[in-house]
């Protein structure tokens, strides 16, 4: 297995002062984004995470990446245990966020990637032979050795995908990673994710969206995740036909969480001249974009 | 730790300093003003040290018996403090609101080495301070020809070992509580003062010269002094050399389990880039 969680459950409480650790006062309780998740996925699987904002699947994600800890259950990534083993976990993985402030924007695209390699333990000529080699991969060659300040949105997610296959993990962790760009980028972006490192690399993908059409479309298998819980856990092709021939994903999650799914981003690509690698062309979406942020 | 742990440990260091110092040179002007500044602060101190002349003769003749001398090793290597003090947790800070703190985590290198290393860079500029104030101090006639350069890099090696422990356990309490770090405050308000930095501690009263014993800041310009200005021996300087390692062997473990605990509990609470 890639990914298995067993009952992984995160409460967070209301954050305490200095006065209320002196004073030894028991935490409040708090809220609750992951309550107990049991999770398997396969190697090579494409695996969805959909629902709508604060349902939890970023405080899921920051769970299974070690940055946060889970209060109870467990969890290996990798066949490494989430907490005894942080640090291989670590080595075994790769985060895409869509946090465009997660570089150092003053620096050009090559310098930020080969920073990162570093912190992978890649150095000098292995460092930037990879580097390269990524930066071929994302179509950003051309753009390597402008300042990050100067990439456009689409260019900057190409970044953190490049950042995040850094060490070429097995798992790569995705968190919406469409969700600043326009349609046709996204379009892009998804096709890439599809040809590039599903088909070619055969990386297991774990992907938090809000898109249903990008679940259907990226996703080998989807969970429905509402208030910090699993409601159902299938192909979206299954998901569907357990509710009759004309169903759509939207009614599978309406089903089972009982509310209106509320979509965010565009999904339509036509009209998008594409490059070879499926990103659009330089002119538009994902191109270059000079001058400004 | 291996041979291969020290080298890669030695790559990764810097890869920390080039980053810091492209970011550093992307602000090219900021750069050169404060090395301009520098020049302004030494002055000042020269002038003030003509007008004193001979009049502090009583308190400074345990180092050489001139002000200017005195305050400039007070002045340049009080620099480390302030960088130890301010870097581990600016370093916290700056990487919590540029937002590059959790893609650094998200890698194989250990919290404690990325705080650690992101400092690394200061401590560099930290130095290049200190042989400017001593390059200036020397065109301006103070005598470092009998100086114990040995000694004074092994009180300088303690010195930093000593204040960046103290910094460390500055930065455990941003990590947690993100802003009004005790720590910080009370090492750099009275460090100032009682450490001996603009003049002798003996000047002090009786009972505020026990504040300054205190602090490591007192043993290890006390030192420096020592070693750059009156060329003490080694055995010489064993007073502070020994009192330097026991703050260190207590501070150092201290700091780091402290900061361990902070990462720890900032992950619990999901603080861990909140700012």
């Amino acid at each position: 297995m890639a990914i298995e969680t067993i009952g992984l459950t995160k409460t967070f409480v209301v954050p305490r002062g200095i006065g209320d650790l002196v004073r030894r006062r028991p935490a409040i309780a708090g809220i609750t984004p992951v309550d107990g998740v049991d999770l398997s996925i396969g190697k090579g699987e494409v695996f969805g995470i959909l629902g709508p904002n604060g349902a939890g699947k970023t405080t899921l994600i920051k769970i299974l990446c070690t940055l946060i800890l889970p209060t109870t259950g467990a969890a290996r990534v990798n066949g490494f245990d989430l907490e005894k083993e942080s640090g291989r976990v670590r080595e075994s993985i790769g985060l895409v966020t869509t946090d465009e402030r997660s570089f150092y924007w003053r620096l050009t695209g090559r310098q930020n990637l080969e920073f990162f390699a570093s912190l992978h333990n890649f150095y000098s000529d292995d460092a930037k032979n990879m580097v390269d080699d990524l930066l071929g991969v994302v179509d950003l060659k051309y753009a390597a050795d402008e300042r990050f300040l100067n990439y456009s949105a689409g260019m900057k997610q190409r970044m953190a995908i490049a950042r995040g296959l850094l060490n070429d993990p097995a798992v790569l962790f995705m968190d919406e990673p469409t969700r600043s760009l326009d349609p046709g980028a996204a379009q892009g972006l998804r096709d890439f994710i599809k040809g590039e490192i599903v088909r070619e690399r055969g990386k297991t993908i774990f992907i938090s969206t809000h898109n249903l059409e990008e679940a259907e479309e990226l996703c080998d298998r989807i969970a429905i995740f509402d208030d910090g819980r699993i409601k159902v856990i299938g192909s979206p092709a299954d998901l569907k036909a357990s509710l009759g021939d004309a169903s759509k994903l939207s009614d599978v999650f309406l089903h089972y969480t009982g509310k209106k799914f509320e979509e965010r981003g565009g999904t339509s690509a036509s009209g998008f001249r594409l490059n070879r690698r499926g990103f659009p062309h330089r002119g538009g979406g994902l191109g270059r974009r000079r001058g400004g942020v | 730790m291996k041979v291969g742990d020290i080298f890669a440990t030695y790559r990764k260091a810097l890869s920390f300093v080039r980053r810091s110092y492209m970011l550093q040179m992307s602000y090219k002007f900021e750069f050169f003003l404060r090395l301009f500044f520098m020049f302004f602060n030494i002055l000042t101190y020269y002038f003030v040290a003509k007008l004193i002349g001979t009049a502090g003769m009583k308190y400074l003749a345990p180092y050489g018996g001139d002000y200017f001398s005195f305050v400039l090793i007070g002045i340049a290597f009080s620099g480390y403090l302030m960088v130890s003090l301010r870097g581990f947790s600016e370093s916290v800070r700056d990487e919590q609101m540029m937002g590059t703190l959790e893609a650094m985590l998200v890698t194989p290198t250990d919290a404690s080495a990325i705080i650690t290393l992101s400092t690394l860079w200061n401590f560099i500029f930290a130095s290049f301070r200190v042989l400017l104030y001593l390059l200036i101090g020397v065109l301006l006639g103070v005598s470092l020809a009998g100086a114990n350069v040995i000694g004074a890099l092994i009180i300088l090696g303690l010195t930093i070992a000593c204040f960046s422990s103290i910094g460390i356990l500055s930065a455990s309490f941003i990590m947690i509580f993100k802003r009004g770090d005790p720590i910080n405050m009370l090492f750099m308000s009275t460090s100032e003062l009682f450490g001996g930095v603009f003049f002798p501690i003996t000047v002090l009263p009786a009972w505020l010269q026990t504040v300054s014993h205190l602090l490591p800041m007192t043993y290890s310009l006390n030192g420096m002094r020592h070693a750059l200005l009156q060329g003490y021996s080694l055995r010489e300087l064993a007073p502070e050399v020994g009192t330097l390692v026991l703050f260190s062997a207590i501070l150092l473990p201290a700091s780091l389990l402290a900061f361990r605990y902070a990462v720890r509990k900032a992950k619990m609470e999901g603080t861990l880039v909140h700012y």
